[in-house]
């Protein structure tokens, strides 16, 4: 709407009272707090025609005023603290109790992802900074949707406060970096009511010299994974405090997901017959990488019985076939778009694949993209189950040329656009059981600079 | 005992839109009711449709919607100069 009333057209934009926090403060960031809104008690979504008539209603008058009467901030402010000091001065009886103060102002300011944070001090933060040649002030980004200057030094606290050492700082940077591609549209994920969480994986030598897991419980927590827990932590940081991704204010996730406090790994690059990802795209071996693909959810790819490939895939693509989940089909209504910068992503999926059912693919000599072409082949759905959630209209616009699939309805489609909406990376310890990750857009890699 | 800690939120970069003038009267204008393609917005826009013509008859309305994006669609840069020729006002959704 903001687009019209740049171009002197006044506009007025409905707006279900949960989202009026959100319509808000991404005004706000957006450059226009005035934004007037016509307020519906609720989501139009599922909700039956009388209910929305009735809703319209009650709402009329809020349009007519929003269009004829000179906008002013008339409605309550999106309620984000804004601190202008560059230090804040904690008090406490003991160092421990400054700690716990500092956590609990931390909260009430939303700047903690909920578990407690270690204190972004100087002394902590100089040694930070040691982990990297890059100036503290470069700024490796500009992070939506609060459009804030992702400096070197603003991640650097963010590693501080998740636990972080000075030697996974360039991969939070890298990171960083991927989470600002036009090609991840960040505002897109970062404030929808949906789960989208940041999955990230790390490739090439730097993954084994900082002493991430790629084995056993390499996406859990515990010990063995502490290095990708606080490197998960920190870039989820970084979308609140340097992107302004704050729960219940720009990220307005129905329910939420355990992914967004962290979901980071390294490729098992030694258990894999194939190449792995970083080279399968274009990097060498000796090159680290880190990419970032934003994930609904995990579904286990369990399978102790098959010893062969077409069976295995055979299992797989029923994960692939889950008409509940918001990417599957999603392709006969579009693609993710970011118009202002022209970039437009098909819905990939993330496989991890475990070591011994990447060994049964070795076995009848399977390549990644055997693997791709057989998930694609077999990961495919009715028309009219792919339909059942989504806008006829929407369908109807972008293809018109399968407009006789409506008299088809039992026409099986793919779930996905093409093979290569699938990513493979092996990941995990040495039994049958991988992980399937519903893909919200495509992943972006970049390179971990030291 | 006291700690000092670096404040951890990034200066942003300030947007600007200037807010458009609003109409004295919506009698003669014509209003443009812009879909996000989101579910139910059609019908309430429908809905806003019958009601903004009951007051104010001399109003015309156009439907529009973009072509970027899908579950939430947007408009592209010329999409939103022909519509913003169109009409004199819009109404729309923007969001669920």
């Amino acid at each position: 709407m903001m687009e019209f009333e740049r171009r002197g057209v006044p506009t007025v934009s409905f707006t279900a009272e949960t989202f009026v926090r959100d319509a808000h403060r991404s005004a706000e960031s957006f450059g226009f707090p005035e934004l007037p809104i016509a307020i519906a008690p609720l989501p139009f979504t599922n909700q039956s025609p009388a209910g929305i008539s009735a809703m319209v209603d009650g709402f009329i008058d809020q349009v007519i005023t929003g269009l004829t009467v000179d906008v002013r901030r008339t409605q309550p402010k999106s309620e984000i603290i804004t601190v202008s000091e560059d230090w804040l001065t904690i008090e406490g009886t003991s160092e421990l109790d400054a700690l716990d103060q500092m956590n609990r102002l931390f909260l009430e300011y939303d700047w903690s992802d909920g578990f407690p944070l270690f204190a972004p001090v100087k002394s902590a933060l100089d040694r930070m900074l040691t982990g990297t040649t890059r100036d503290p002030n470069e700024v490796i980004a500009i992070l939506e949707p609060g459009f804030g200057k992702a400096t070197v030094e603003k991640i650097a606290v963010a590693c501080v406060m998740a636990g972080c050492r000075p030697e996974h700082l360039p991969v939070v940077i890298a990171a960083v970096e991927a989470l600002a591609d036009p090609k991840i549209n960040l505002r897109n994920k970062a404030m929808s009511t949906g789960a989208a969480a940041a999955l990230m994986w790390v490739n090439g030598p730097i993954a084994k010299r900082i002493g991430m897991n790629s084995g056993i419980c390499a996406l859990g927590p515990g010990a063995p994974s502490y290095v990708n827990a606080v490197i998960g932590r920190a870039l989820h940081l970084c979308m609140m405090n340097i992107g302004q991704t704050y729960p219940g204010i720009s990220d307005m996730d129905t329910i939420g997901t355990p992914a967004k406090f962290s979901m980071c790994v390294a490729e098992n690059e030694a258990a894999s017959h194939w190449d792995p990802y970083h080279i399968e795209h274009g990097y060498d071996k000796d090159t680290s990488t880190a990419t970032v693909h934003f994930v609904y959810g995990i579904c286990e790819l369990f399978d102790l019985t098959s010893y062969k490939a077409e069976n295995l895939t055979e299992v797989f693509a029923t994960a692939a076939k889950n008409a509940a989940q918001v990417c599957t089909g999603l392709w006969l209504i579009g693609r993710r778009a970011d118009p202002r910068y022209g970039t437009e992503e098909k819905e990939e999926h993330t496989m991890f694949i475990c070591p011994e059912h990447a060994d049964v693919f070795k076995a009848d000599g399977w390549s990644k993209d055997d693997v791709r072409r057989a998930m694609h082949a077999k990961s495919r759905l009715s028309f009219e189950l792919l339909m059942l959630s989504k806008e006829r209209k929407a369908f109807d616009a972008v293809h018109p040329e399968l407009a006789w699939l409506w008299d088809s309805p039992q026409t099986m489609l793919p779930v996905v656009e093409d093979k290569d909406c699938y990513n493979l990376v092996v990941v995990g310890g040495t039994v049958g059981r991988g992980s399937f990750m519903w893909g919200s857009g495509a992943p972006v890699t970049k390179v971990i600079k030291t | 005992m006291n700690l000092s800690v670096r404040n951890p939120v990034a200066e942003s970069i300030v947007q600007t839109v200037k807010p458009a003038p609003r109409v004295a009267d919506l009698n003669g204008k014509r209003i443009g009711l812009y879909w996000n393609v989101k579910a139910g917005g059609d019908l309430a826009l429908e809905r806003t449709e019958v009601l903004l013509h009951d007051r104010f008859p001399d109003a015309t309305f156009s439907y529009h919607r973009g072509t970027v994006g899908m579950v939430m669609r947007h408009v592209s840069a010329a999409e939103a100069d022909r519509i913003s020729k169109e009409v004199d006002v819009v109404v729309g959704t923007s969001s669920d």
